[in-house]
């Protein structure tokens, strides 16, 4: 890389240029490691089998921009920039910049600690994230591109609208920049945080147990998350790695076992449409939410209303039937 | 001076160089937020010094008294004791990436490379007396020696500028090649490493004029004078080569072959050159008189290095702060 910067007279990028160049190598690596634990763990123990994989490839693209592209510019080159400019501005006007280490100076030269400590309060702030998209209409129509997909697997985590990956980063920036995340271990949490949540979105019959379940959100249990009765605004386990959030604040659902997945209702662009027209239909229903009179409740909630259950509480059930057009067995 | 003395030196002079010289190396691991404490004499890492987030390089304070580290990313002044690395206190400074103490010990001039400033401290109290805003990158620097004046590489911009601290005002800003870093005051003139290109520039420090090119190696990136005055180490980053020169000629002596991103190089008592290799996580520890290279493995990003060989035993080391 450094003869290439030479020749291109961009030497002043090499530093900079050095640290996104090894964030998207962690990238790459953190996708093949995904790759080589949870395609083996989907094979093994399937939760569903699907003879057309079509609308899986999308998300392996979504994955690779992310991790590979995306990711390493936006949470190691801009976080960098923005923190810099944050943390001298304030020192300018002779304030501390805030650090984890300094509220809690025992993490002084325990970096292991301090990352967890990161880990587990960038969790809690994506566990409000996460539960405000599905609050708001104008949020939820971005967010339903996640949820659209019906043939869920360790793919699927980056499957997202980039507007809602943009709030997404703005929101983990903002925290980020508040307990002064080092620049250089950002892109790092990021990387390990969405490792643990592609497991968690694998097409993969795991549980982690009782006690398992209750500290790690497994596949079985975000699994309940995607499930077509628990789509739109009243969901529940809206934990990205630790279900602690959904058991403090009474949205954690231990009850269900490995449901369909989907957004029942939604446009076919949003669940099967190509990675351009997912965005497309994403932002048209975005403009449309925040232009227009609410829209009619998800065909889940409406059905589960004339039951007279909640739409997030009600029974497991493995009779929701598959919407047209896309042949699937469901093994109970 | 007497006949004695005079004995002694000679003897002093003809004596064998001590095989590993004694003392204290400290490395500014630049990507993780620590510094490492080398036993010179072992040439071993013997312990870490957790710094906030990014030390880059330091400055001895006038008195000698304390190794001041510029934490950049963490926007402070790190002040060691020189003698065993350990923490004896933290300044709140505003991005503190290249650092430099006035030849008179009067003024502390640091350069903001992420907010293009460079301000002007009181170096006894450590306060705030100018700040200086800049075009981008202010990089490295060098004090006129009457200390009247500071020489700053703009990487970003390709400029030097110079600043008048008496009056505390620019005197002139001239455009050097590409992404200029490392600059010295020689012989009454001031070279400059340019980073982008492979060569030193020589300039007038009178008005910034580019008096010649002296070619070195691709990405000459910093320079350094040996302690007897007579040799100009220079490192090239891209090349791959630390280079010697005469310093009263600017001639080439000899080339060595540094892989993994030369950057900055200290001199020790026994003739050995430290050199902090960026990309590599480790020190090369180099004999110029065999061409023989040591290396260390430190943190990542190793930048600055400071020598001290006047370090007690390194058992005596602390560590933490």
């Amino acid at each position: 890389m450094l003869p290439a910067l030479y020749a291109l007279g961009l030497m002043r990028w090499e530093e900079i240029s050095f640290g996104w160049a090894l964030f998207a190598v962690y990238g790459l690596v953190q996708v093949a490691l995904t790759y080589a634990i949870c395609l083996p763990l989907e094979r093994w123990r399937p939760v569903e089998h699907w003879p057309d994989r079509r609308v899986v490839t999308v998300d392996v693209l979504y994955t690779l921009i992310a991790r590979v592209g995306v990711l390493p510019l936006v949470t190691f080159v801009l976080f960098y920039q923005v923190q810099t400019s944050m943390n001298g501005w304030l020192a300018d006007h002779g304030w501390v910049p805030p650090m984890l280490e300094t509220a809690a100076p025992f993490l002084l030269g325990k970096p292991v600690l301090t990352f967890f400590c990161y880990a587990v309060i960038l969790d809690f702030a994506d566990y409000w994230r996460h539960r405000l998209s599905h609050s708001f209409r104008w949020w939820w129509e971005l967010h339903a591109l996640h949820h659209a997909q019906r043939q869920m697997t360790f793919w699927s985590d980056d499957r997202n609208h980039i507007l809602d990956d943009v709030i997404a980063f703005l929101w983990f920036t903002a925290v980020a920049l508040v307990i002064g995340v080092p620049p250089m271990q950002f892109p790092l949490l990021v990387l390990v945080l969405r490792f643990i949540e592609s497991l968690s979105h694998a097409n993969a019959r795991i549980s982690f147990g009782w006690f398992g379940e209750r500290l790690l959100v497994s596949p079985r249990f975000h699994r309940a998350h995607h499930g077509v009765r628990a789509a739109g605004r009243r969901s529940c386990n809206y934990g990205a790695v630790l279900p602690w959030w959904d058991m403090l604040f009474g949205t954690a659902d231990f009850s269900r076992d490995f449901v369909p997945t989907g957004v029942p209702g939604a446009r076919e662009a949003l669940a099967s449409g190509s990675y351009a027209s997912q965005q497309w239909a994403g932002l048209t229903g975005f403009l449309g939410a925040l232009f227009r009179a609410p829209a009619p409740a998800t065909q889940a909630t409406a059905s589960a209303r004339a039951a007279g259950k909640p739409a997030d509480r009600a029974a497991s059930s493995r009779a929701a039937a598959a919407p047209p057009g896309s042949p699937r067995s469901f093994r109970p | 001076m007497g006949l004695l003395c005079r004995l002694i030196l000679a003897c002093a002079a003809l004596a064998p160089l001590p095989a590993a010289a004694a003392g204290l190396a400290v490395v500014m691991n630049s990507g993780a937020a620590s510094l490492s404490l080398i036993d010179m004499s072992t040439e071993k890492e013997i312990g870490r010094v957790p710094a906030l987030r990014e030390p880059h390089h330091w400055a001895l304070s006038p008195d000698g008294k304390s190794l001041v580290v510029g934490d950049s990313a963490g926007n402070a002044l790190l002040l060691l004791d020189p003698q065993t690395g350990a923490l004896e206190r933290r300044v709140v400074c505003a991005d503190p990436y290249q650092l430099g103490f006035s030849p008179d010990g009067k003024l502390l001039v640091v350069n903001g490379l992420a907010r293009n400033q460079v301000d002007v401290y009181d170096a006894a109290t450590y306060t705030l007396l100018h700040r200086f805003r800049t075009g981008s990158m202010p990089s490295h620097l060098a004090f006129s020696p009457d200390s009247r004046r500071v020489f700053v590489t703009l990487q970003g911009a390709n400029a030097l500028i110079a600043f008048d601290l008496g009056a505390m005002k620019e005197l002139w800003q001239v455009k050097v090649g590409n992404t200029p870093a490392g600059v010295l005051w020689l012989n009454g003139k001031l070279l400059v490493a340019d980073m982008g290109t492979d060569y030193l520039a020589e300039l007038d420090p009178a008005d910034g004029k580019v008096l010649r090119h002296v070619v070195t190696g691709r990405g000459a990136h910093n320079l350094f004078l040996s302690p007897d005055g007579k040799v100009l180490w220079v490192n090239n980053r891209v090349a791959g080569t630390t280079e010697e020169l005469r310093a009263d000629t600017l001639t080439p002596i000899r080339s060595f072959q540094i892989s993994g991103g030369p950057d900055d190089l200290a001199f020790a008592s026994d003739g050995k050159v430290w050199i902090t290799r960026r990309f590599a996580e480790s020190v090369a520890v180099l004999d110029p008189a065999t061409g023989a290279i040591t290396d260390i493995p430190v943190g990542r990003s190793p930048h600055g290095i400071f020598l001290n060989p006047r370090a007690p035993t390194p058992a005596k080391v602390a560590l933490g702060g």
